[in-house]
């Protein structure tokens, strides 16, 4: 496993890995267990991409009426009157 | 019902509040199996019902309103949940009452509890052991009495593994009978809000009254008007089991023969597929949490650091801080086999093999009524030497996750204690069929009362 | 020469009541983060669930854009960070959208052409952001709003064909009733791509055009980056795929620089919510919903029922209009006539009162009991205007307006004929004038009737009897 590919990797998952090689070993240790499953004929055989389901649940286009706004915005980490606060993106 | 019926007072007077209180506080000192403790935080009760008045202990993953979400994790120490799960408020209608939060693997990932960031759980048998995870909090909860059960929640083994280890039963349903609306998501198509208790019938009991279901759940699904048959006459085991340890080797052994003392037939049965179940299951459980773990930014709830040099750096250092060891390298897997690329050869790979599984069991449950295997390969495991490595750990779900990747619903069932700690097997059952299983535990027969650790007292709840 | 390519990236706001996954209101113009609760703001532990509504209408779109519709369709995860969204991926389609393959014809130049749909899905809306100095402030009010995304295959070769395409496009949302069609306000959003090629060379590197926030706009901008990507070619440099903004107070498009990043979207099935089979009711349901196209309707009208060019235009613009025509020319009014109405007075007085169609109190039956009115000679043309405002102000029949008015015109044979003699008896010079030859005269003869009947008389009734007892 290279260490620029974790790097890549970690980008994407926005994190801010300090010590990539430390993780690496773990990382290649699991990824090598992964690999084993090369050695299965998957010919013929769906993805299961939903286990048990029963399709076409579909939600009533009914507002649900109670303000949740308060309690929510109270739990922001900055706020900013009504606003969640941040450092510039741009 | 008779069972819960004897904890009618400990929440009704002042005087089996402090007692409860009391032996709650002793026990804690010695296991830590809760991040939270509160006999009056739960306004939401019914006051008749069912289970009127009876204490439960939910674990950090699953959310009650006005109690702390944690996950066991930084990044939510300070979330205070601002809604409650389905399951949660099905308990509550039926009168029970929440009075605690249980520590846990951080977001349910871990087999030892040891990787919450906010607590060490100890085993109620052994303190030097572990209590398994990552429900370990629930287990070592209920193992040592505190309440009468726990909602934990099992995305491969996160309620019957610490089931085992602490003696006590544990129940996995079938994927989407109970509503996954409240539990904070590890791998979504996995996972299922699961029940841990001492007794079989408080089991289905909790059972019956959390499944359903959910308009806000759309992957929950209704139990079929005619639930399959209860008796068993059948009972499977894989043809290949190696690498127990000596007392699950013994134990699984002795329950072979305690089967078909019952009358029952036991069948060989083979599942080539089971060899992939470990890979399989941790690159699809890892790819859901790398998405399902990336709304924790600091933005809108949460750990938030104090570098605000840009929006990147802000969110990337929050990470960094709130997440522990064991979580980076599962979001760090899980974005990886998600990669373009990548995808082909790992994550579709693992859900095609995942197809294989199911179909093997679908197959073995036209021959046998349950399938009998161990639930993981050792008892607890203490902590220090000889204990097993986390990739160890990870290769020692196989028997758990594969009920996960299949979807069918599985229940650990204490068997005996060897050198004073537990030890526990595994039944699996068709969809639907939690009641066979409950019915067949029944029909094992297990003592109970010689399963208790020391310094379990039933006198306080008198 | 250069051959131009155009494909077109819509997304269009669902008028459904609430959000794509959760209970919120999706109202806009509320103060900041009111429309919010932990499904919207990706609390831990929620789960999405998918809006009925939402669903119908996407069906709804991509049958009118006749896509082969989906028999399974369902959500995958679209993997990226950014503040605006909550989760950090968006809820879309990818792997099977509501609908593939299907085409919209544009009539451009009188000409039709016909534009492939690659596919149409839907997928939530993010956030928004103001930014400030040194913050960035977040509203989720718009955040898991219903969008639908409409992509075309590159059949569109210039600006022009753009810009039909999406007035088209606009009008046909609109006829269905499932997006307001407003782009300044965002509800209809429209990127491009555009590639120049030598002829025969196929697709060329394309660039992506943002912030077009109007149909000229689409083709001003296409229009502009056309040529600019012909200047680089013909330099002999090459076009560099990238993404470039529309700046419409310039009318240039601008590269937006953006730092190069890793970009994986890592799609996989969204695990939350089960696959959506559309049964028969369901698709029966859409497809009652799917009415006549724009297109169709203005053949119809031009062809079928000869309306003018205008007012086909005029009518097609807005189905409120359209089936208020048809609902009228079913009570047996000529279609022209009535068509003339709606596009003449009935536009005018709706203008004039700042008053929508809807608001108007303008139904089939009072515009049809209009028209006869002044058909059959009871009602004055000059005071028509007049009835139809009070219809329009006051929530009243037009006959009633003319009774309480007095607006009836004098039909009375014996009447009329008394005071057309009296006319005639009372000006015998004007009457002189006119047997001479001077027939014009014949209107100062109307107008003293006129008097007589304070203005209630017929005027077209009165020439006629006054030709007559004068022998013309
Ligand atoms: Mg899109
Ligand atoms: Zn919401």
């Amino acid at each position: 496993m290279n260490v620029n590919e974790l790097k890549t990797t970690a980008q994407l998952a926005m994190l801010d890995i300090p010590d990539p090689e430390k993780l690496a070993q773990a990382f290649s240790e699991m990824l090598d267990n992964f690999s084993k499953m090369m050695a299965v004929d998957v010919e013929g055989l769906e993805p299961t991409t939903h286990a048990l389901a029963q399709g076409n649940r579909l939600r009533e286009d009914v507002p649900r009426g109670t303000d949740e706004s308060e309690a929510v915005l109270d739990r922001a980490p900055e706020r900013e009157d009504r606003f969640f606060k941040i450092p510039n993106v741009l | 019902m008779t069972l819960l019926k004897s904890w009618d007072r400990v929440l009704a007077d002042v005087q089996s509040r402090t007692e409860y209180q009391n032996y709650v506080t002793a026990w804690e000192s010695k296991i830590r199996s809760m991040l939270t403790f509160d006999l009056n935080r739960d306004r939401f009760g019914a006051q008749d019902g069912p289970l009127a008045n009876i204490p439960f202990a939910v674990k950090d993953n699953i959310a009650v309103r006005d109690f702390n979400l944690t996950c066991g994790s930084r990044i939510l120490e300070n979330l205070v949940s601002p809604y409650t799960a389905t399951a949660v408020e099905r308990l509550q209608a039926a009168g029970a009452r929440v009075v605690g939060k249980t520590n846990l693997d951080e977001f349910g990932m871990g087999s030892s509890t040891d990787n919450s960031a906010l607590a060490q759980t100890n085993n109620p048998w052994n303190v030097n052991a572990v209590p398994g995870g990552s429900s370990g909090g629930s287990a070592a909860a209920v193992a040592a009495g505190l309440v009468p059960f726990a909602l934990g929640s099992d995305t491969g083994g996160s309620v019957r593994q610490p089931a085992a280890f602490c003696g006590c039963f544990g129940l996995k349903p079938t994927y989407g009978t109970v509503s996954r609306f409240g539990l904070v998501a590890y791998a979504s198509s996995l996972e299922v809000i699961g029940v841990l208790s001492r007794g079989v019938d408080t089991l289905e009991t909790v059972y019956d009254i959390i499944a359903g279901r959910d308009d806000r759940d759309q992957s929950s699904v209704a139990r079929p008007q005619n639930s399959p048959a209860r008796g068993t006459a059948r009972v499977g085991i894989l043809r290949q089991i190696a690498e127990l340890s000596p007392a699950i080797d013994a134990a699984y052994r002795e329950t072979i023969e305690k089967v078909k003392s019952l009358g029952v037939e036991i069948v060989e049965i083979d599942i080539p597929a089971l060899e992939y179940v470990v890979p399989a299951y941790y690159t699809i459980a890892t790819a859901e949490a790398s998405a399902n773990l990336a709304r924790y930014t600091g933005i809108r709830y949460g750990h938030r650091t104090s570098d605000d040099s840009s929006m990147e750096q802000m969110v990337a250092a929050s990470r960094n801080e709130g997440f522990g060891d064991e979580v980076k390298l599962r979001i760090l897997l899980g974005t990886y086999v998600l990669r373009s690329g990548f995808q082909d050869q790992y994550y579709i790979r693992a859900q095609k093999i995942r197809t294989a599984i199911r179909n093997g069991f679908d197959a073995a449950f036209g021959q046998v009524d349950l399938m009998l295997t161990p639930v993981f390969p050792t008892q607890a495991f203490l902590r220090g030497e000889g204990e097993l490595t986390p990739f160890q750990q990870k290769l020692a779900d196989k028997f758990t996750a594969a009920a996960n990747l299949a979807g069918i619903p599985a229940l650990t069932v204490p068997i005996g204690v060897t050198d004073g700690l537990p030890t526990a097997m595994q039944l699996l059952a068709p969809d639907f069929a939690e009641h066979r299983m409950f019915d067949f535990a029944r029909r094992m027969g297990v003592d109970m009362a010689a399963m208790t650790p020391d310094g379990f007292d039933e006198g306080w709840r008198k | 020469m250069y051959q131009s390519f155009i494909g077109l990236e819509i997304h269009i706001h669902l008028l459904t009541r609430t959000k794509a996954f959760c209970g919120c209101t999706a109202e806009f113009g509320a103060p900041p983060n009111t429309h919010v609760c932990p499904v919207c703001l990706g609390y831990p532990g929620v789960l999405p669930a998918v809006n009925e509504e939402a669903m119908k209408m996407s069906y709804m779109v991509a049958k009118a854009l006749n896509c082969e519709l989906s028999p399974k369709c369902y959500f995958d995860r679209k993997n990226y960070f950014y503040p605006d969204m909550t989760k950090n991926y968006q809820i879309s389609q990818f792997h099977d959208p509501v609908g593939r393959n299907g085409y919209f014809d544009v009539e451009v130049d009188g000409e039709i052409k016909r534009v492939r749909i690659h596919d149409v899905h839907l997928e939530e809306d993010a956030g928004k952001m103001i930014h400030s100095g040194r913050t960035s402030l977040l509203d989720y009010n718009r955040a898991g709003t219903s969008l639908l995304e409409i992509v075309t295959e590159p059949d569109l070769v210039t600006g022009k064909d753009a810009e039909a395409f999406i007035r088209e496009f606009r009008r046909m949302v609109r006829h269905l009733g499932v997006c307001d069609g407003n782009m300044e306000e965002g509800s209809l959003r429209c990127d491009a791509n555009v590639s120049i090629n030598l002829k025969g060379q196929g697709l060329g590197t394309k660039t992506e055009v943002k912030n077009l926030n109007s149909a000229r706009f689409v083709r001003k901008a296409l229009e502009y980056e056309i040529k600019r990507q012909g200047r680089v070619l013909g330099k002999g440099e090459k076009v560099i795929q990238e993404t470039r903004l529309w700046d419409s107070d310039n009318n240039v498009t601008a590269s937006m620089r953006t730092k190069e990043k890793a970009h994986d979207y890592r799609y996989f099935p969204e695990p939350d919510m089960p696959p959506f089979c559309p049964d028969d009711a369901f698709m029966s349901e859409v497809v009652s919903r799917v009415v006549e196209l724009p297109l169709v309707k203005k053949q119809r009208y031009l062809n079928g029922l000869q309306l003018s060019v205008d007012a086909a235009e005029f009518l097609v613009e807005d189905r409120l209009f359209c089936d208020l025509f048809e609902e009228t020319c079913a009570l047996g009014g000529d279609a022209k006539q009535i068509s003339n109405w709606l596009c003449g007075d009935v536009q005018g007085q709706l203008k004039r009162a700042e008053v929508a169609l809807t608001d108007s109190h303008i139904t089939a039956a009072r515009l049809n009991e209009l028209v006869k009115l002044v058909d059959s000679g009871v009602l004055q043309r000059g005071k028509a205007k007049e009835v139809l405002e009070l219809v329009i102000a006051e929530d009243k029949d037009p006959s009633a307006v003319v009774r309480e008015k007095g607006f009836e015109q004098v039909q009375d044979d014996s009447q009329l004929d008394g005071w057309v003699s009296e006319a005639i008896d009372k000006n015998p010079q004007a009457v002189e004038q006119i047997l001479a030859g001077n027939t014009k005269t014949i209107s100062f003869l109307v107008g003293q009737v006129m008097r007589f009947s304070k203005g209630k008389a017929d005027p077209k009734k009165v020439t006629d009897k006054l030709s007559q007892a004068l022998g013309l």
